[in-house]
């Protein structure tokens, strides 16, 4: 659950940046015919609706409902009591509480229309009592799954949200700063790079650890009392404002080995989207944002085939072996347009 | 170990009811189901867990990043990582089809595997997992007792934290520091911070400590899974009369509230017990759900679990539940006051779980 700063800032977020969003999604409506748009959100996807609104959920679930024209509404299941945390927090044209949220989203596009073309983005995904609870609220309503159409949209970052990807990298870089080379405790040092993303206004952060690289490649979660191995490395997956990264950082004694595996990684996502330099290493993730999932593998060692259309902003995970040193590297990245070259939003490097 | 404790527990619950195969929905918002058997605790994206007769689990997931953590974190989980989870499990289940097979929580199932098109049908076994959920082993007891240890740590943090002019993000960043160093891997909380104009809390805002203010919170930090709450509300400066007065007023609801939970009790027995503290002082309106949502509930391995306590739910009490007891409303001459505390059914009555004082904190302006 998000227990990170929520709060919407005009000037990180103007309204205009929001209303030029729904245009997109108005126009893209129209091409598909559909009389309405939904889009399901929890604190897991909740990345469609933050693009549109600024609504994050803490906890709970929430749709948001786009007619054709004009702005959304938001059905949740959060109680009355945090309508004004919700109208702070988001910008919305009403706000709607109800434990049904299908039933009122069903009920409210068949007022308008009975026979409504809707489209709703990852339909298959949806809950089956929300999708039954649709269905139930406009029983003629023609649903179909609007995902393509969602995702044809959302590709294409603006100047908005590319800076709240640069804050959100440069939160997850500060973090990682504070691992420090000397310490022995892990939970101390990770409790040091939560304190510091959360004091810079970090929606969210989650700090996933490999102790001891001579023995276990992968990061997970730490639980309890664990020491570090000589060698060891820190993923910190850091949400700003609804705009995810994530950043890796190897901390190695042979600083020679980690300095020649940042070099080849930046070398790498340089070409992207040509990921064949990356594909070169022995495990490599590209993810971004697609529909609702903040961080969605959209290509990788492990996903394949590749998801289309590839998102401009990405977090780019490899390992690299250098000299047999395994060195795990990660950051986020934004891909060129018109042959110009990818570029790091946040550097590897930490001294 | 506790999660094959949990594992054999299932297995015999799904051969007690002639399951042969269970489904387990899990995301970071409703995780429990899915870490009762997996003994995975999801953050991102979607997890499908099938739980064969012998015990044995397959544990879908749609993240990258989640299935290597899973296949660390998971040890006997075979993990599966597939874009299209609900394909993938939809392919598994296709082979077995002619089996009973349950999902639960159900309504939470994607719609494409719950589609009667499907060559495969989904029964409910939500209330199944549930008892599971909510009758709990005593080494799933322990787990929460040591939360509890932490929830007290915690909040001495975070009463240290409070100081004029700090916004409200800042006093959650200490928490969850402490937190992590500690070793403990999740935490959820929310809070409140002012005067009468807060009714209830939520996640942080930029808000600045201001001297006068009620801050409100409650923690809710998680051992191998299982979570306990802690609710306090602290005052900056000398507390006002009318502030005392609440909090005593709340702790005789809280204390009411943990009176009545006993084996034999029903969960709307103790929302009784603490709103008739209300109603005798005549803030009956306030633990109406206009100003409150639930007055307690359960906790395991959600930080929200069942029975909600409240006057219309008759879940049974028993030895093995933990819940936590809240009379947490707005006060109509404060503002919105918190109060909670973490309890186990014993066989005759309960053990409270958290050892900070029943007070109302006074922090320096």
């Amino acid at each position: 659950m998000r227990r990170g700063l929520i709060a919407r800032s005009p000037d990180e977020l103007p309204d205009g940046v929001l209303d030029a969003r729904l245009e997109r999604v108005h126009a893209a409506m129209n091409a598909a015919s559909l009389d309405a748009l939904i889009l399901y959100t929890n604190n897991t996807r909740p990345a469609g609706v933050s693009w549109l609104t600024a609504f994050v959920p803490y906890w709970s679930e929430a749709l948001l409902l786009v007619p054709r024209q004009g702005a959304p509404v938001l059905v949740v299941a959060l109680t009355y009591r945090v309508k004004t945390w919700i109208e702070r927090t988001s910008r919305v044209a009403d706000v709607i509480h109800t434990p049904r949220i299908g039933l009122e989203a069903g009920r409210r596009v068949a007022a308008v229309k009975a026979d409504a073309a809707v489209g709703v983005v990852e339909l298959d995904m949806l809950s089956a009592g929300i999708a039954g609870d649709l269905a139930e609220g406009g029983p003629r309503l023609a649903i179909t799954d609007a995902s393509d159409v969602f995702a044809q949209v959302r590709a294409q970052p603006d100047a908005a949200e590319i800076a709240l990807a640069k804050k959100a990298a440069s939160i997850a870089h500060l973090a990682l700063s504070r691992i420090c080379r000397d310490g022995d405790d892990l939970g101390s040092m990770l409790g040091a790079a939560e304190a510091a993303a959360r004091r810079q206004g970090a929606e969210e952060i989650y700090l996933a650890a490999a102790p001891d690289l001579d023995h276990d490649l992968r990061l997970r979660r730490i639980e309890g009392a664990v020491a570090r191995g000589p060698s060891f490395a820190v993923r910190a997956s850091v949400a700003y404002k609804g705009s995810w990264v994530r950043l890796t950082r190897t901390l190695h004694p042979d600083d020679a080995a980690a300095r020649r595996a940042i070099d080849a990684f930046a070398g790498a996502v340089a070409q992207l989207p040509d990921a064949r330099a990356l594909a070169a290493f022995p495990s490599w993730l590209i993810e971004g944002c697609r529909l609702t999932q903040p961080l969605d593998a959209v290509m990788g060692s492990r996903a394949t085939p590749p998801a289309a259309p590839l998102p401009r902003l990405v977090s780019v995970q490899a390992r690299i072996d250098i000299d047999g040193t395994p060195v795990l590297i990660g950051a986020p990245v934004l891909l060129g347009v018109l042959g110009q070259p990818a570029r790091l939003l946040a550097p590897p490097v930490f001294d | 170990m506790l999660s094959a404790e949990r594992r054999r527990r299932l297995a015999a619950a799904m051969a007690e009811a002639g399951i042969d195969e269970m489904l387990l929905y899990g995301n970071a918002w409703q995780g429990d189901y899915l870490r009762y058997a997996a003994d995975f605790g999801i953050l991102e994206g979607h997890g499908i867990a099938l739980v064969a007769a012998d015990g044995s689990i397959e544990l879908f997931l749609d993240s990258a990043v989640e299935a290597e953590r899973a296949e660390a974190e998971a040890p006997g989980v075979k993990i599966v990582l597939a874009r299209d989870i609900a394909r993938a499990v939809g392919a598994r289940l296709d082979r077995i089809a002619n089996h009973r097979i349950a999902a639960a929580p159900r309504r939470f199932v994607p719609k494409w595997l719950a589609d009667p098109e499907r060559s495969f049908s989904l029964e409910d076994g939500t209330a199944l997992v549930d008892t599971l959920l909510m009758h709990k082993l005593p080494a799933e007891i322990d787990a929460i007792r040591r939360a509890a240890r932490i929830a007290d740590d915690a909040y001495g943090v975070f009463r240290a934290a409070v100081k004029v002019g700090r916004p409200q993000y800042e006093l959650v960043a200490d928490v969850e520091a402490y937190l992590r160093s500690r070793g403990c891997p999740d935490n959820f909380m929310i809070l409140g911070s002012g005067g009468k104009d807060v009714l209830g809390m939520t996640p942080p805002s930029d808000r600045r400590i201001a001297a006068g203010d009620l801050v409100t919170t409650e923690l809710t930090p998680c051992v191998e899974g299982y979570y306990v709450q802690i609710c306090r509300t602290v005052v900056v400066g000398p507390a006002s009369e009318a502030q005392r007065r609440a909090c005593a007023l709340y702790r005789e609801a809280l204390e009411a509230g943990i009176a009545a939970v006993k084996p034999g009790a029903i969960a709307a027995d103790v929302a009784r017990a603490e709103n008739d503290v209300f109603r005798k002082y005549g803030l009956g309106d306030y633990v109406t759900s206009k100003w409150t949502r639930v007055r307690g509930h359960g906790l395991g391995l959600f930080c929200d679990s069942k029975p909600h306590i409240l006057e219309d739910v008759d879940t049974p009490l028993v030895p093995g539940m933990a819940l936590i007891v809240h009379p947490n409303t707005y006060h109509p001459e404060v503002g919105y006051l918190v109060l909670g505390d973490s309890v186990v059914v014993t066989d005759n009555g309960c053990e409270v779980l958290c050892e900070t004082p029943r007070e109302l904190f006074e922090v320096e302006r």
